[in-house]
């Protein structure tokens, strides 16, 4: 496989889709067939952007596996993770609260395939089906709170419980107990230098909860890992779980 | 102190329409809000959604040992209590009154009802949640790479920004809370400032006497969200500049095309 990003590509026609996405599966019958015709099936590629900050955004995506970072730059250059989104969620919340432009940027992180659906169309549902209204209101109440959870855990939080954190939020969104990572890329969606991450991932390896080498993580020991994050992991599994489940 | 706040005063509900305005109206109770008062604790129910007219609303992260963060404020631009409208029932943030003064409040299942049946309203609303949005993300960005020099120049102009004047009431105890940091860290910030002639402090009362120089010695994040502000909420940059006449002259949001 090619080591650049190829372009996301069509795949299959979405009448024929399993509805892995918990939003889009959470809809009531006819607003959910209304929702998947007007999008796509499309590949996620990892470390394809889908959203620069500043830029139009272009399409929504209700990922069905695979994740996306949500990422703030920082002095054009350094960048922080600020949110995960998978198929619990929804990439381009924005345009639901009817901005069209994106703040952060959006890049694969977990490749996968998701239901993309242009903006106009999305905007013509949206205003069609005040159940996608309200589910989206409370997707967004999710966000906000998960948001105000992590600018609190970044600001005080260890970078091993951080580590374990964004190792747990990305394992429920993989589908596999394997998964692919880069060191520079931990660095950046932490906010911490490299050798932060070599020494938490190192805690990490050597109490057995996780194997990583060669820009493969493998999670060992889930159980392990949940007690070694902060709380800040539980909690954002309990708000969705009130808000939306 | 105690003037009876003007609607007109909180630049979300100045943007409605004339007759939603008018609607609202006679929901809307003036209440006055004093420095350090908690309005909601995280993880509670809520009761009101408020509008700050000249006070500011920081929300804060409380952490399980008890140490908290700002994630984000709120004055006249904006709202407090997003979650009743949103469909959400309790906030992780607690809600503190950082600057005293006056607002509007409004029972959450009133503005409820309002907002599924106003599409000016619900816009509005909506897009300052995509604005807050924003503001939480830098913060975020903010703490995690910046000095406490440079928070406290954000913290400083973004509160400004949302006062009639260049002065806080303010403890250098409830500094720390917002920043996350200890309080020597926000004395030796502030008598940095001080010495820079950029502000002057004395017993819990700053004054920002150079506005321009806070401007050049403050990290990006500040203006990332002014302008993402300006951008979402056109009309707080107006209205800021037309508020902001008894501080002298103050260098106006920068729009940005997107």
């Amino acid at each position: 496989m090619s080591l650049l990003p190829r372009r996301t590509s069509v795949v299959v026609a979405p009448a024929t889709l399993p509805i892995n996405n918990r939003l889009v599966a959470a809809l009531p019958r006819a607003e959910r067939a209304r929702l998947l015709a007007s999008g796509k099936l499309v590949e996620l590629v990892f470390a394809e952007v889908l959203y620069e900050p500043g830029a139009r955004i272009r399409h929504v995506y209700f990922p069905l596996d695979g994740f996306i970072s949500d990422i703030a730059a920082v002095d054009g250059r350094a960048a922080l993770e600020v949110g995960l989104i998978g198929r619990e969620g929804m990439c381009g919340i924005a345009v639901a609260l009817g901005v069209d432009v994106s703040a952060n940027r959006a890049m694969v992180q977990g490749m996968g395939s998701a239901l993309r659906i242009g903006v106009d169309a999305f905007r013509r549902e949206l205003q069609r089906s005040p159940a996608l209204q309200r589910l989206l209101g409370r997707y967004a109440f999710v966000l906000l709170t998960q948001l105000a959870q992590t600018a609190g855990c970044i600001a005080s939080h260890v970078v091993e419980q951080r580590l374990a954190r964004w190792l747990l939020m990305s394992h429920d969104r993989a589908d596999d107990d394997t998964f692919s990572i880069t060191h520079a890329f931990l660095a950046d969606m932490l906010g911490v230098r490299r050798v932060g991450v070599t020494q938490a991932a190192g805690t990490l390896q050597k109490r057995g909860l996780i194997r990583y080498a060669r820009g493969r993580v493998h999670i060992s020991n889930r159980r392990g890992l949940e007690a070694a994050a902060c709380r800040c992991y539980g909690t954002d599994c309990d708000t969705w779980q009130r808000v939306l489940g | 102190m105690s003037v009876a706040p003007d609607l007109q005063d909180n630049q979300l509900l100045a943007a409605l329409p004339a007759e939603d305005l008018e609607h609202l109206q006679p929901l809307l109770e003036p209440v006055e809000l004093a420095l350090g008062e908690v309005l909601y604790e995280s993880g509670k129910r809520q009761a009101h959604v408020y509008f700050p007219t000249n006070s500011i609303v920081s929300l804060v992260y409380v952490m399980e040992n008890g140490a908290s963060a700002e994630v984000a404020i709120a004055g006249r631009e904006g709202l407090v209590g997003i979650s009743l409208f949103m469909g959400g029932d309790t906030t992780p943030s607690r809600a503190l009154v950082q600057s005293a003064g006056s607002g509007f409040r409004i029972k959450g299942s009133l503005l409820r009802k309002e907002f599924d049946r106003g599409v000016a309203l619900r816009q509005l609303l909506l897009r300052y949640t995509q604005a807050l949005l924003t503001q939480m993300a830098q913060t975020a960005v903010c703490n995690r790479h910046h000095t406490v020099d440079q928070q406290l120049c954000r913290w400083l102009l973004m509160s400004i920004d949302r006062l009639p004047s260049n002065k806080l009431v303010m403890t250098q105890e409830l500094i720390a809370n917002m920043l996350g940091v200890r309080r020597e860290g926000v004395t030796e910030a502030a008598g940095k400032l001080q010495k820079a002639g950029v502000i002057l402090y004395l017993r819990g009362r700053i004054e920002v006497i150079d506005r321009s120089k806070l401007e050049h010695m403050v990290c990006e994040c500040y203006e990332v969200v002014r302008d993402e502000y300006a951008r979402l909420l056109p009309w707080t940059a107006t209205a800021r500049g037309a508020l902001a006449m008894d501080s002298g002259p103050r260098s106006g949001p920068r729009t940005r095309e997107p």
